[in-house]
């Protein structure tokens, strides 16, 4: 196997609730809990899960909009890999030319004070990068690439200016702009009309060809992320829950959760019979969790193994298939 | 991390575009050319706004006013329509005055205001030597309107609408430093403050807690009585009061809706510095709340200044606080309508452009705030 | 279908009066429901589908103008009738899931006592406490939530709780219709699920008609009957759910089904709806999806295409439906 371009160590980022004033903060939400994975040069990976399952602040602690509270980011940079973590203000801005980010909300990811040029504009200037003619050839031929055509028509324009498929592809622009390798997309089309939405996914995965970036598409569409990403990986109250080839995943779900997030999904099939949905409960918080399997509440399965040792490991249960479950049986991927 | 599917109506709709900037196979056109042609394109689409609104039209009016009157005597002295020898708000003088012929019947005094004309009159046509029973012209000071003192003379024979037309450019001069002042104060200060968060906050908005708390007035009055006190002085204190106090507090709330924008994160995803999101992200879009502010602070300044003019603390050439401190300490306050042409002519100005820069602010507001518009 | 409809909406036409002109919103749309229905009405954002569910209580907004149409509540054209007449069916009649009702409850009074409000208002006679509270706990079961639940706070209810609690209300006084306006939007699938799976047995044992109303064609796949596809105001496909999911007629219908991804079946191509939807203070001539149709000709442009019954119940509003494809392109994906 060829070296990951990124390579998460048992990330973990605990917020802490203070209680009452002045008290030390007691309680902490484990909104990251020992997550580990990898993602190859070009690969795209989901990584899929209900609100507040910490997908999200994953996504923001490997673009460093957050510090971890503990655990290593490892990125392939000239044939080293650098510790994200650990890293010195040079570095940062380096850093920042290789990792961009995609955001959810179109209506809120401009600024809506600043034209096109300005934002696309922006992490060149930053960066120092060209002369202002320079950029304004690059942002050009940016908008000319994310479908924004002709380019002169929307350089000056403002973000009230354009619909949120327009500002879609802005957005994408200014994430591209800096040839970056490795793009965190946080659910960049759920906010889009159904017609827009395809459009905007179908850029991205043409972009991801020519501009030969890995993503990591953050999304709670079982069916988006089917369509966008080689490999995703579930998450559930912080944790990876399972994780394989998309294909493999959905069609042989091995975790009880990822089974029943399958199952609930509506298909666009009235003739579909679907399967009940296998789950208890409703969502908890993780304040606290036990130290037991994280979904050990809302499980139907569980047994006395489950109640009696701690959250199982990620295992690859056969073919790169990772399932962090005590009652999946090894070979069953 | 909410997944909200934007339902909002219209959201994808493609809005109108207006032309764009630079035409699509135009030469590359120089990039200050095109701020500007932006700029007139959002001020245009802004007046458009406040158009809508007649109240701040009026109150634009009034400002323009007052504006005239405040360039007036600029343009009066220069075409020497006025001579300054008369017409100076605080060293001229009326030579022929009208005058009254009476008959001293005990003691030199104004039968009007029982004070002696010898205080009052810096005149000589008085003799000293003056006896019971005698005539003598005494000069009428302060005269009503006529031709050639619209707005009649003060107590000391000097023009009243000079005087008034240079009160408006002490107002100018001191309403729109002290919001300067303000808004520089109070824009930086919120926006560090919610940007960076911690002990900075902490500071700033206790000191903010602190000023708000003491009464404005009050605090004016002391140092006044404390230092020599200029306009320009006022206007600074008045300055750093609001823009350390409550506009701070104020900015600082809408700096933080703005800190937690996606945008910002972006511009950090970038590799921005903090100075870079500051400046070019947050500050922004907080200046058109700023420049609302900016409305409310000339009419506190405006205000203050009458109020410490009146008290007679206040080092100033002339001002509309003093022409009326001044009716007062000679004693035509109190004479009901007799003597309005001391009194209205300041007093209306105060009001009058206190009420205008506030009405220009309410109609702002609705331009800043598009939830306050009417569809 | 011999039984007479329980509402029919008759070529409605309503505009929005606005600064900048009038914004025809909805124009010149018919459909039936029946007793036992569920009809779905689906569209993209601004094409009209939240402003038929508001005429149909006559809540639309201040702006907006009734041009001509009727909307019959058993007969009885309800755009005629005087506004307190109106107020006896609404909510009695037709009852309606607000958008993001969720989030309206009032944070400040149990959400049991917020429903005998309703109850209070439609209700006559006048429930007794003992038979509110009763009816109240009846309510609540049928929705799936603890009948205690009814004396807490709404802060202690979840999100997907809120909602059962909303609908609920809804129910509370036997509607012969309801108007779920995005009753899932905004929650997590597995929610989403319980509750439309609720809605649905609702449904079924109390044999009431819904009109769902989304944005999301696999939700309505999933809980209707019948499905109205709307685009830019106009109701351009009507007919029975299975019907049109597998032989979409009209060419907007026909790409919405291609461009829906979904986890089941095989892994194919999505195809790109081309452009963006248009502004309707000055919508296209002709048909106003041709624009943006591949199959559009010269008569598109021009002339506008009326509803056509094509088979038994589906009706399709195009020139060319025949050249439509029979089935959804199923090219694999690379």
């Amino acid at each position: 196997m060829t070296e990951p371009l990124v390579k998460v160590d048992r990330l973990t980022k605990l917020f802490p609730v203070s209680r009452g004033m002045f008290r030390r903060p007691v309680d902490f939400i484990h909104a990251v809990d020992g997550v580990s994975f990898e993602i190859a040069p070009g690969e795209s990976l989901g990584l899929v899960g209900e609100s507040g399952c910490g997908k999200t602040t994953t996504g923001r602690l490997l673009v460093k909009l957050m510090e971890a509270t503990s655990g290593q980011i490892l990125m392939h940079d000239d044939g080293s890999m650098i510790d994200v973590a650990h890293i010195g203000s040079d570095d940062l801005r380096r850093f920042r030319r290789r990792v961009q980010m995609i955001f959810q909300d179109p209506y809120e990811s401009m600024n809506p004070r600043r034209t096109v040029f300005d934002t696309v504009s922006e992490p060149l200037a930053v960066q120092n990068i060209g002369s202002l003619r320079e950029r304004e050839d690059r942002v050009a031929q940016m908008l000319q690439l994310v479908g924004l055509t002709p380019p002169n028509t929307f350089l000056f324009r403002y973000p009230h200016e354009l619909s949120g498929g327009q500002r879609q592809r802005v957005a994408i622009a200014r994430a591209l702009v800096l040839d970056p390798s490795f793009v965190v997309a946080d659910e960049p089309t759920s906010m889009l009309d159904v017609s827009i939405r395809i459009s905007i996914m179908e850029l991205m995965l043409e972009l991801a060809d020519a501009f030969d970036v890995s993503y990591l598409y953050i999304t709670h569409d079982l069916a988006v992320a089917r369509y966008m990403c080689d490999r995703i990986a579930v998450m559930y109250l912080g944790k990876i829950v399972e994780l394989g080839d998309t294909e493999e995943v959905l069609s042989n779900p091995l975790h009880p959760y990822t089974r029943a997030l399958l199952s609930a999904v509506p298909v666009p099939d009235p003739t579909y019979r679907k399967p009940p949905v296998e789950i208890k409960g409703g969502i908890t918080k993780a304040i606290n969790p036990p130290t037991e399997c994280r979904f050990i509440e809302r499980c139907p399965w569980a047994t006395d193994v489950c109640h009696s040792t701690e959250h199982p490991p990620l295992e690859d249960k056969g073919g790169g298939h990772f399932v962090a479950c005590h009652l999946v049986e090894k070979g069953a991927g | 991390m909410t997944e909200k599917i934007d339902a909002r109506p219209g959201a994808d709709e493609p809005t109108d575009l207006p032309p764009p900037i630079i035409s699509p196979d135009s030469v590359p056109d120089s990039m200050w050319r095109i701020r500007w042609a932006l700029f007139r394109r959002s001020f245009a689409h802004n007046w458009k706004l406040f158009r809508a609104n007649r109240v701040g039209l009026v109150g634009l009016a009034i400002i323009g006013f007052f504006a005239l009157l405040a360039i007036a005597p600029t343009v009066l002295f220069a075409t020497g329509i006025w001579n300054s020898a008369v017409y100076d708000p605080v060293v001229g003088l009326e030579p022929n005055p009208p005058v009254k012929v009476m008959t001293v019947v005990n003691e030199i005094t104004d039968p009007e205001t029982q004070i002696d004309f010898r205080h009052v009159l810096l005149d000589n046509r008085i003799p000293n030597n003056i006896q019971v029973g005698e005539q003598v012209e005494i000069p009428q000071q302060p005269a009503p309107p006529d031709r050639r003192h619209w707005l009649g003379t003060d107590p000391l024979g000097r023009d009243v609408l000079s005087q008034l037309m240079h009160g408006a450019r002490a107002a100018f001069f001191l309403g729109i430093l002290a919001a300067v002042v303000t808004v520089i104060i109070a824009t930086t200060v919120g926006s560090i403050s919610a940007y960076f968060g911690g002990a900075l906050d902490s500071f700033f908005m206790r000191l903010a807690d602190l000023l708000i708390m003491i009464p404005f007035l009050a605090i004016l009055i002391v140092i006044g009585a404390i230092f020599e006190f200029k306009l320009w002085h006022l206007a600074v204190v008045i300055g750093l009061l609001s823009g350390f106090g409550g506009v701070a507090i104020v900015l600082k709330s809408q700096a933080l809706a703005v800190k937690v924008k996606p945008f910002v994160d972006a511009a950090r995803v970038a590799g921005g510095s903090n100075a870079h999101i500051i400046f070019t992200h947050i500050v922004p879009n907080v200046m058109p709340l700023s420049f609302l502010y900016m409305m409310f602070t000339v009419t506190s300044a405006i205000q203050g200044e009458a109020a410490l003019s009146f008290l007679g603390l206040l080092n100033v050439r002339i001002s509309w606080g003093l022409m009326i401190q001044l009716a007062n300490t000679q004693g035509y306050l109190l004479q009901g309508l007799r003597y309005w042409w001391l009194l209205f002519p300041a007093g209306l100005a105060v009001t009058l452009i206190s009420a205008a820069f506030f009405l220009v602010g309410r109609a702002m507001d609705e331009v800043v705030n598009p939830r306050l518009r009417k569809r | 279908m011999s039984a007479p409809p329980l509402l029919e909406v008759d070529h409605l036409v309503m505009n929005y009066v606005t600064e900048k002109g009038d914004v025809s919103a909805v124009e010149d749309v018919s459909f039936t429901l029946h007793q036992g229905e569920a009809l779905g009405l689906v569209g993209e954002s601004g094409c009209g589908k939240t402003s038929i569910a508001m005429s149909l209580l006559r809540l639309q907004a201040e702006n907006a103008v009734f041009k001509s149409g009727e909307i019959r509540l058993n007969g009885e054209n309800l755009l005629a009738l005087p506004e307190d007449e109106m107020r006896r069916h609404r909510w009695k009649d037709i009852a309606m899931v607000f958008q993001g009702a969720m989030n309206a409850w009032n944070p400040v009074y149990r959400v049991g006592d917020q429903i005998r409000e309703a109850l209070d208002l439609h209700f006559r006679p006048r429930l007794s406490d003992a038979e509110a509270t009763e009816r109240i706990s009846r309510l609540f079961e049928m929705v799936g939530l603890n009948p205690a639940m009814a004396n807490r706070y709404p802060h202690e209810f979840s999100g997907g709780m809120r909602q059962r609690a909303v609908i609920a209300m809804a129910l509370s006084c036997d509607p012969s219709i309801i108007i779920a306006d995005e009753p899932t939007t905004a929650l997590d699938v597995i929610v989403q699920d319980q509750i439309l799976q609720e809605l649905k047995k609702i449904q079924r044992e109390l044999g009431m008609a819904i009109i769902y109303i989304s944005h999301d064609i696999a939700v309505i796949a999933e809980v209707t009957d019948t499905i109205g596809i709307m685009y830019a105001g106009k109701l351009v496909e009507l007919g029975p759910t299975v019907e049109v999911f597998a032989r979409p007629k009209h060419p907007y219908a026909y790409l919405l089904l291609s461009s829906t991804p979904s986890v089941t079946g095989p892994r194919r191509k999505l195809a790109p709806l081309e452009g963006e939807p248009p502004n309707l203070l000055n919508p296209p001539t002709g048909c106003r999806f041709h624009p943006r149709c591949p199959f559009a000709t010269e008569r598109c442009s021009i002339e506008e295409p009326p509803m056509e019954t094509i088979a038994d119940g589906h009706r399709v509003a195009c020139w060319n439906w025949r050249e439509v494809p029979v089935s959804i392109a199923q090219e694999a994906r690379p």
